[in-house]
């Protein structure tokens, strides 16, 4: 099997693309049926309009705050309770379960619970978010604390460094750093689904809520335009962390 | 003492025999990439039941060297010969074994140890008898339907010569066979490993990073030199066999060798690293 | 022993204990602030008999199961032969990704609109809303097992002389195996939440339906019931295959 080199494969993904763009536009023109396929010509403009219209920046603006006070929340409860399941195992046979079934129950299923408990304001938004995002961090700080590599613990402590914080902050976190960065990437991914489903569910806002109201009024063009930035959002959130956790590892 | 075993060096063809074997490597994937020349110039016959180990500084092309007798990867320049007849290819004159052992983790030590013979579609009886006898020739028996993963490293590299033999190739090729292996199993695999190739009448090429190994085990030892990749000298081991009846190390044949070739490798390093610091 | 014994025992009861705990503390302060909203544990179970006797429960568990592994085995039957293609000819494969990938980040509560102008909100788009992301997750990860393939292992075929054929038969397929099995635990994650989104947004039926119906009439404990037989089912189907993933992991690494 031949390998390709990098620069080969971007240049035939891009050639990849601009054909499927062009045979897209020149298929949904023939069909002319915009409500099923617009034109990816209709899709920029609508892009376009959203953009001058201040419309698009206003909902990012929206769903990107939600986001952020989400994950932020997720990765504080995250680690307080990834610190105390890895280092009580009583701790961790008391909780365990509940996290384990948050993570395999689809957030979507939560919502209208939340809805019900919490009302669909900031709160049932965030909550939603947090819901979606805090099992992989905190599961990621509770096995990247215990799998603690011994060996450098014992340099550590050989060396002078005493009691458990000062253990914590020199060597544990910095070599429990990978696995975190791999439990951010997975949370970062849950997070932008919890975001999309908070904000067509509880309260039409964000990005989410211009996707659901234009789909509502069949703008199949401005639908495909607002899911477009809402993937980019996911994508590069994603990839982002995933870039760092790659600079991380040194093994 | 007598010398049990004669290296029939006068007899007819030789078994391999290279002729400027030359090999340049790119580094990478970039088209005006640095090209490295990992061999120059190798000339090389190897009589046919003789033990030749090859031992050098890392990075002398020793690898590269084995895996080019094994027709895994061709020279840019040069012959490689097998029993006379000029070859491209792998083919069942000769079979290899594997620093990693390369043994597939879904078959169990049987089909292991079957996959040569199927691959050239024997009747499956025979392969069959063929492979379990190979299997209890390195004690292995016991362990026909176990996977490899439920084996230590020895066993496995047992599994992984026993492959080899099974093939009934007149030559193995072995990459640090027993580099992965502790200390005290790879003693009595050396052992056993001898035992079996003189009763087969086996050619044998053996790389190795050890000194002990290198001497022990040969009747000629290659020592290379990189940078790129030479012979730098090969030398004769005349130790008598079966070299397991007495304690080899301690022999003064054994003491001599030893002791030349690490002078010849140690000076070689040392240049090397002088050449890098300037 | 004795060691491992209490340890054995402290698994058992601690999970319980604390399952005691907090169920009798949500049946207390759910009780004595407000039953209906707050869905103590016995009005849940009450309601879960009744959901049964009715055959609610179980009619809607089959409705959500009929799309979910129907779905599901298009998408083996898909996403398989794909992904070998994807990986036994890598051009393809990068030239599809970006596009999988894309798909595959796009939450799928967004996309309902669109399976709306195009498969309606019946059978067919619950089973698109299924079948596509998981033939995704799997042709992605079978690819990525094809082209995979552990060097070390290609190099002793080649040198026992190998054909394409036996290559194939004996080293590339098997060693794609693992791959394939992560995929189809991958992939029945996406299957579930797919199906209940399905039925949350689209046809209010099944499982999911029960919980849009539930939250309209403002009934958390039938809503809860319909949340934890989808927990349950979940747990079994990613359990399962968690497992037979676990089996197959001596596949990938070199075992020494």
């Amino acid at each position: 099997m031949k390998t390709l080199s990098r620069l080969e494969t971007r240049r035939d993904q891009l050639i990849g693309v601009a054909l499927f763009l062009s045979v897209w536009e020149v298929a949904a023109q023939l069909f002319d049926k915009p409500l099923l396929l617009p034109p990816v010509s209709a899709i920029l403009t609508a892009l376009w309009d959203l953009i001058i219209s201040g419309e698009l920046i206003t909902a990012l603006g929206e769903s990107i705050f939600l986001l952020i006070v989400g994950l932020l929340v997720a990765i504080v409860i995250g680690f307080v309770f990834g610190t105390i399941i890895a280092r009580s195992k009583t701790a961790y046979w008391m909780l365990n379960p509940y996290f384990s079934a948050l993570f395999v129950t689809p957030t979507i299923a939560l919502v209208p619970l939340v809805l019900v408990w919490f009302g669909f304001g900031f709160t049932g938004r965030v909550l939603v978010v947090v819901l979606a995002a805090v099992v992989p961090i905190l599961f990621s700080v509770a096995s990247g604390l215990r799998d603690a590599p011994g060996d450098l613990i014992d340099v550590a402590r050989s060396f002078g460094v005493k009691g458990e914080i000062p253990l914590l902050f020199t060597v544990r976190l910095r070599a429990a750093l990978p696995v975190l960065m791999a439990g951010l990437r997975l949370a970062a991914g849950r997070a932008v689904v919890g975001m999309a489903v908070a904000e067509t569910y509880l309260r039409l806002g964000g990005i989410g809520g211009l996707i659901k109201s234009y789909g509502a009024v069949f703008r199949t063009d401005y639908v495909f335009a607002s899911i477009l930035p809402l993937s980019l959002l996911g994508i590069l959130l994603v990839s982002g962390i995933g870039r760092i956790e790659r600079r991380l590892k040194w093994s | 003492m007598e010398n049990t075993h004669i290296t029939n060096s006068s007899t007819g063809t030789s078994a391999i025999e290279l002729s400027g074997i030359r090999k340049t490597f790119t580094l990478s994937e970039d088209k005006n990439a640095q090209q490295v020349l990992a061999l120059d110039g190798i000339d090389l016959s190897i009589n046919q039941g003789e033990f030749l180990t090859i031992i050098g500084p890392s990075g002398c092309g020793k690898t590269t060297l084995l895996r080019i007798m094994a027709s895994l990867i061709l020279p840019d320049e040069g012959r490689v010969i097998v029993e006379g007849e000029a070859v491209s290819e792998p083919d069942i004159k000769r079979a290899m074994v594997f620093q990693t052992f390369g043994l597939f983790p879904w078959k169990t030590v049987l089909d292991n140890v079957v996959f040569p013979l199927i691959v050239r579609k024997y009747p499956a009886q025979q392969t069959r008898e063929i492979a379990i006898q190979h299997i209890k020739q390195v004690g292995l028996e016991k362990f026909q339907n176990a996977y490899p993963h439920q084996l230590s490293g020895g066993m496995q590299q047992r599994v992984g010569l026993a492959r080899a033999l099974s093939t009934g190739a007149d030559i193995l090729l072995m990459d640090e066979p027993f580099g992965a292996i502790d200390a005290q199993t790879r003693e009595l695999m050396q052992e056993e490993l001898m035992r079996i190739c003189q009763e087969e009448q086996k050619t044998v090429v053996f790389i190795t990073h050890d000194l002990n190994e290198a001497v022990m085990l040969a009747d000629r030892v290659l020592l290379m030199s990189r940078g790129p990749g030479q012979v730098r000298e090969i030398i004769s081991v005349n130790l008598p066999r079966p070299r397991t009846e007495y304690d080899v190390r301690a022999h003064q044949e054994f003491v001599r060798v030893r002791g030349h070739l690490w002078r010849e490798l140690r000076n070689d390093l040392i240049e090397q690293r002088t050449e890098e610091m300037v | 022993m004795n060691l491992l014994a209490t340890f054995k025992s402290r698994r058992v009861y601690l999970p319980i204990l604390s399952l005691l705990v907090v169920l009798g503390g949500w049946e207390l302060v759910g009780r004595s602030i407000n039953p209906l909203l707050f869905a103590p544990p016995s009005s849940i179970i009450a309601m879960f008999g009744e959901l049964i006797a009715s055959g609610e429960l179980l009619a809607a568990a089959k409705i959500t199961m009929q799309a979910l592994f129907l779905g599901y085995i298009l998408a083996v039957i898909a996403g398989i032969p794909m992904g070998v293609l994807m990986g036994a000819w890598p051009r393809f494969g990068d030239i599809l990704q970006p596009y999988l990938y894309a798909i595959f980040s796009t939450p799928r509560v967004v996309v309902v609109p669109l399976i709306i102008v195009w498969f309606g909100i019946g059978f067919e788009a619950r089973l698109f809303l299924v079948f596509f992301w998981t033939a995704i997750a799997i042709s992605v990860n079978t690819a990525q097992g094809v082209r995979n393939a552990r060097p070390d292992l290609l190099e002793v075929a080649r040198s026992f002389k190998v054909g394409r054929y036996q290559m194939a038969r004996h080293v590339l397929i098997p060693g794609a195996v693992p791959f394939v099995i992560s995929g189809l635990r991958i992939g029945a994650e996406r299957a579930i939440v797919g199906v209940i989104i399905g039925e949350m947004f689209l046809q209010i039926v099944g499982l999911g339906g029960i919980i849009t119906t539930a939250s309209s009439q403002l009934l958390p404990a039938k809503m809860l019931c319909a949340v934890a037989v989808i927990a349950v089912l979940g747990t079994i189907i990613v359990t399962t295959l968690d497992m037979l993933e676990a089996r197959f992991q001596v596949w990938r690494n070199d075992s020494n």
